[in-house]
């Protein structure tokens, strides 16, 4: 199944902050067309694995390569427009703007760069790449992340879970060709995680490789095709959902190892397995 | 070798001063987060201090100093923050900067007006006569004295940092400031207590300084630059560092001064003032070295709602109407006046540099002045017959170097550019505007333009062309605002690294607004068709026009206009009221010219409660107005009274004018804040309303019983210091409330997902549950009358609509 070259390659990716190794020898694989799930507990180093992928922050040891390409050296900026987007789990939305114009300043940043370097394709079933203005897809975006009431209002203004969505159509007004996202679905409810996930689905199936840190499980279970699990910075399994919920370092891991703990494992089984 | 070891005690003993001073800056900076701008002006205040108690009232030196260094000095640092700075904590880095900037102007104008200077002061140096003899070279105790000091400073501050609560808690404080309250911690008391300790050792360095220069409170008051020069050899953060950086610093300067031939020349500028250049030359140096700083991502701050950007329409009608008004009065006043007017006119060009710069992107420069000189000088070296192209070739080179000034600057963060920018101020003055070469004999006269028959050589064509400048140049502005550009800039603000992770180069962008910054105030400079001076250009000339150009609102190109203004206005006024003084209690009588030497620091300071400055604020209120039936009668009211007052009462035409145009710019805007009903989902401290109405009472009965008529002679200056009454007048009113018009703004519909996590449950909120849930109101108010509440809190409120329920 891993035939094909992945469009993002994170190989023994080590980041550390004075004395404490954050993350350690991280290797992750996200292919064009499948969603990579990454999960683990709160402080596993996820969100600095994706600092570190995006040029945030500087890795200690290891490599970044999107399409082959060693990202090292490159700045935030330069990745970007190599076609790494992200999200953020803290947001980080342009708060005095209105959701439109959010989406409105991912275009017009890609514009302004994208004549030098072809963007990826707008991967949102109904983009037809050449014939689309950017009104037409402002408004595309907008619709299909779900706040086609709420594009004049100032995403200030917005619940956290809107403003998640902002962020996620911001990144694909840049026609990013991955796209990391960071806990999108923190903040949404049941009907809207249903259709992030439909979304996610979709971005994938036009050819977007997706890296998807998220903690709830029934989601990540349904959408991702490849699934880490990351603790203390480790990568502790590795495989398709079946295999990882199966594996026992990772229940250790949602559990402690704490033999007292044990009983509950069913539980967290049944969690996991609900949706897989 | 001799000449060697005296010029290096000479410079140790300097780096010894800067070091002390320094590490002040540094305690500060990390405790509070606030780079204090000030700290020079608290040193300058220290060493007048000790010349008042030791010279002046012949009070021991040791007694003395113990007074100013121990009690006086961290008494005043922790007032300082206080009343002032635990105000502006959390506030955006203009706002800090601007309010520092503007204590350092106020202390300054302060000190002068205390301590006048046309008056020498000397101060004998510690122990004096007393030296040693040091491999053949003789040293004064005083100098040793100054290293010892340093050592036991460096010590005391490594042990205190270490190893005691209090040192631990400082450091804590800028970590977490919360963290530490829940931990115990009282982060309020620890910023006092840093403060002070920051005054402290500024008092120590302005003592000791005293005692080897002449004391200038200018100079004393810039010495800051020197200091944070060194301190940003330790990224402002580490004393370490700073003690290197002052070493560097002490000894490079010492060795300019006593190896380089002040009549050697490098083209045309001679070498005699380097010495004065080092700081700036070593600031850029350190921050070329610096890594880029990192991109961080700590969640965008929920902002206020922005401030709405005019239509082209309404810019377009905005530049046409100034143009005209500008040229009707130009056309009606005395030609002295005339000659005012434009200086205010050109001065409104150069705050209007700022619109972009500080008001779109949030970047912040304190040179704007720098540029402003040298698009003169080069216009007078390019453009003796006022060519337009000449214009255009000095505004092109004052972008270029505002280019390449803010991009070493622009890789770390806003406070560096600050820091740059002044340094920049201070050596462009030493190596460009006080060179013989260059501007000789002090003054540089700036050609007219002339494009084919028309030449702006009289004071009437050039203020109607610098309107036309100011008009187009604002439209521009507006334009840009409203494009892919300006919807960029206010991206980067709100969020920088969300930027880059869409492809946008952080650096360059931030670069391109600087550079157009630059090149609006070159502007001022190439077509101001006047002569300057050098010290027009320098740097406490520039301070003023930030911190103007941020109070009258930079975000919008009517406070840019007001803040022009304002700054061409206060020179007039003290010329005019040359001979009149403020008695206070008839214990103290201060000048009016002096009063207005600092009112421009004070105007600054007050900045901290509303950082969106007056114009909008003012605009706001208007609106609001409208929709209040009570303030809309007061008005009426108000203006009715005043009329009937002139008409068959004793109030004279000019009288009237003065009053009515006060009680239409600080009172009217103000009326629906002082009538409204206190609302019981008011959470904010309820503002001082009688203590306002009582001064909006008072100024508008002083601009009624003020003889303008008889004192000023001229229209002109009467209508200009009218102006002026009123903006300030307006300006304390909204001090004195406590609460900004911009609270009447029509609050965004809140989203309900958030109630009782951005703002308290209300009763509204309880009563909007109860009729979602499909109940009646008088339901709720009987389970409301059952518990016995006056005001709803949420979970009673909860539970008053669990109540209803059943």
């Amino acid at each position: 199944m891993n035939d094909v070259a992945p469009v993002l390659a994170v190989e023994g990716l080590s980041v550390r902050f004075g004395g404490h190794l954050a993350v350690s020898d991280v290797s992750i694989q996200v292919h064009a067309g499948r969603i990579t799930g990454l999960i683990g507990p709160n402080g596993a180093g996820k969100t600095t694995t994706f600092n570190a992928i995006c040029g945030v922050t500087p890795l200690s040891a290891g490599r970044v390569r999107l399409s082959g390409e060693d990202l090292g050296r490159l700045s935030t900026h330069q990745r970007a427009r190599r076609g790494v987007g992200r999200t953020f789990q803290r947001l980080e939305v342009f708060s005095s703007l209105t959701v439109a114009d959010n989406v409105r300043v991912g275009l017009e940043i890609r514009r302004s760069w994208s004549r030098r370097r072809p963007p990826a394709p707008q991967f949102l079933a109904g983009a037809t790449d050449s014939s689309l203005t950017a009104d037409d897809e402002v408004d595309l975006i907008v619709t299909r992340i779900g706040l086609a009431d709420s594009a004049d209002v100032p995403v200030g203004a917005l619940s956290t879970g809107s403003a998640r969505k902002v962020e996620l159509g911001r990144a694909l007004a840049a026609r990013p060709r991955v796209l990391l996202l960071d806990e999108p679905a923190s903040g949404l409810d049941d009907r809207e995680t249903g259709d992030l996930g439909v979304l996610l689905g979709e971005l994938a199936a036009a050819g977007l490789g997706v890296l998807l840190v998220e903690h709830d499980v029934a989601l990540v279970m349904r959408v991702c095709a490849d699934l880490s699990v990351l603790n203390f910075g480790q990568v502790i399994a590795s495989g398709t959902p079946t295999e990882v919920q199966s594996n026992r370092a990772v229940l250790d891991a949602y559990l402690g190892g704490d033999e007292a703990l044990r009983s509950t494992a069913p539980i967290v089984e049944s969690e996991l397995g609900a949706s897989g | 070798m001799d000449k060697f070891l005296v010029f290096t005690i000479a410079g140790l003993s300097s780096a010894a001063i800067y070091a002390i001073a320094a590490s002040g800056l540094v305690v500060t900076y990390t405790t509070s987060g606030i780079f204090n701008f000030a700290h020079g002006a608290f040193g300058m205040l220290a060493a007048f201090g000790f010349w008042q108690v030791s010279v002046a009232w012949g009070v021991p030196t040791i007694p003395a100093v113990i007074l100013i260094v121990f009690v006086a000095a961290p008494l005043f640092g922790a007032v300082v923050e206080r009343v002032i700075m635990r105000g502006i904590e959390g506030s955006s880095d203009v706002v800090k900067i601007v309010v520092t900037v503007s204590l350092m102007v106020a202390l300054l104008g302060l000190a002068q007006v205390i301590w006048p200077p046309d008056v020498s002061r000397p101060v004998p140096p510690f122990f004096e006569g007393r030296s040693v003899e040091f491999a053949g070279v003789r040293v004064q105790w005083s100098r040793l004295l100054a290293l010892v000091v340093a050592v036991v400073v460096a010590g005391g501050l490594r042990l205190l940092f270490t190893r005691t609560r209090l040192g631990i808690a400082m450091r804590a404080v800028v970590d977490d400031r919360s963290l530490l309250q829940l931990n115990g911690g009282r982060p309020g008391r620890t910023a006092m207590l840093s403060w002070g300790l920051g005054a402290a050792l500024a008092a120590i360095s302005g003592v000791l300084y005293s005692t080897e220069q002449t004391l200038s409170a200018v100079t004393l008051t810039l010495l800051v630059v020197n200091t944070y020069a060194v301190a940003v050899v330790g990224r402002l953060r580490s004393l370490p560092g700073a003690f290197l950086g002052a070493v560097i610093l002490g000894l490079a300067q010492s060795y300019v001064t006593g190896y380089i031939n002040p009549d050697l020349t490098v083209g045309p500028i001679a070498l005699g003032n380097l010495a004065a250049a080092l700081p700036a030359i070593m600031l850029f140096t350190v921050l070329l070295i610096q890594p880029e700083a990192r991109l961080r991502s700590h969640g965008a701050a929920r902002l206020r709602p922005p401030q709405p950007v005019p239509s082209q329409r309404i810019a377009v009608f905005g530049g046409l109407a100034l143009v005209l008004v500008l040229a009707a009065l130009g056309s009606l006043i005395a030609p002295s006046d005339l000659v005012l007017v434009t200086k205010g006119a050109g001065f409104a060009l150069i705050t209007l540099s700022l619109v972009p710069l500080t008001g779109y992107a949030g970047q912040i420069s304190l040179a704007q002045l720098t540029f402003t000189g040298i698009g003169a000088v080069a216009m007078a070296a390019w453009g003796a017959n006022g060519s337009p192209l000449a214009v255009a070739a000095s505004i092109a080179l004052c972008a270029a170097v505002g280019a390449v000034i803010a991009l070493p600057a622009l890789r770390l963060s806003g406070i560096y550019l600050a820091l740059a920018t002044a340094a920049f101020a201070l050596f462009c003055t030493a190596m460009i505007f006080n060179q013989q070469q260059i501007i000789p004999s002090g003054s540089v006269q700036v050609p007219p333009l002339s494009i084919g028959p028309f030449t702006a050589d009289t004071d009437f064509k050039q203020l109607v062309l610098l309107a036309i400048l100011f008009a187009g140049t604002g439209n521009l502005l507006v334009w840009l605002r409203r494009s892919a550009w300006g919807r960029r800039l206010t991206a980067m603000k709100d969020s920088p690294v969300a930027c880059a992770t869409l492809g946008l180069n952080l650096t360059s962008t931030k670069v391109g607004v600087f550079a157009l910054s630059a090149a609006i105030a070159g502007a001022g400079g190439a077509l101001a068709g006047r002569t300057f001076t050098a010290d027009n250009f320098a740097l406490p000339s520039s301070l003023p026009v930030t911190m103007l150009a941020v109070v009258g609102g930079i975000g919008s190109i009517a406070g840019a206009f007001m803040g022009g203004m304002l700054l061409g206005a206060i020179p007039i006024a003290s010329t005019v009221f040359a001979a009149n003084a403020i008695g206070v209690f008839r214990f103290v009588s201060i000048p009016v010219r002096d009063v207005l030497t600092f009112t421009p620091g004070l105007m600054g300071i007050s900045l901290g409660r509303e950082p969106d400055g007056a114009a909008p604020q003012i605009a706001v209120g208007y609106r609001a107005v409208g929709r209040s039936a009570a303030a809309l009668a007061f008005t009426v009211g108000g203006v009715v009274a005043l009329w009937l007052a002139t008409r068959f009462g004793p109030l004279a035409k000019w009288s009237f004018a003065a009053a009515l145009f006060v009680f239409v710019v600080a009172a009217v805007p103000l009326l629906p804040l002082i009538l409204r009903p206190v609302l019981p989902e008011d959470t904010a401290p309820p503002p001082r309303r009688l203590a306002c109405a009582l001064w909006l009472a008072l100024v508008t009965v002083a601009a009624a019983v003020f003889p303008w008529a008889d004192r000023i002679s001229s229209n002109g200056v009467r209508i200009l210091l009218i102006i002026v009454f009123a903006a300030l007048s307006a300006r304390v009113a909204i001090g004195i409330l406590g609460v900004a018009p911009e609270q009447l703004r029509r609050p965004i519909p809140p989203s309900p997902d958030l109630v009782g996590v951005d703002r308290p449950l209300v009763r509204a909120d309880a009563l909007e549950a109860t009729r979602q849930m499909g109940l009646s109101e008088d339901d709720f108010e009987a389970e409301v009358e059952a518990i016995g509440l006056e005001h709803v809190t949420a979970s009673r409120g909860a539970s008053a609509v669990a109540g209803a329920d059943r």
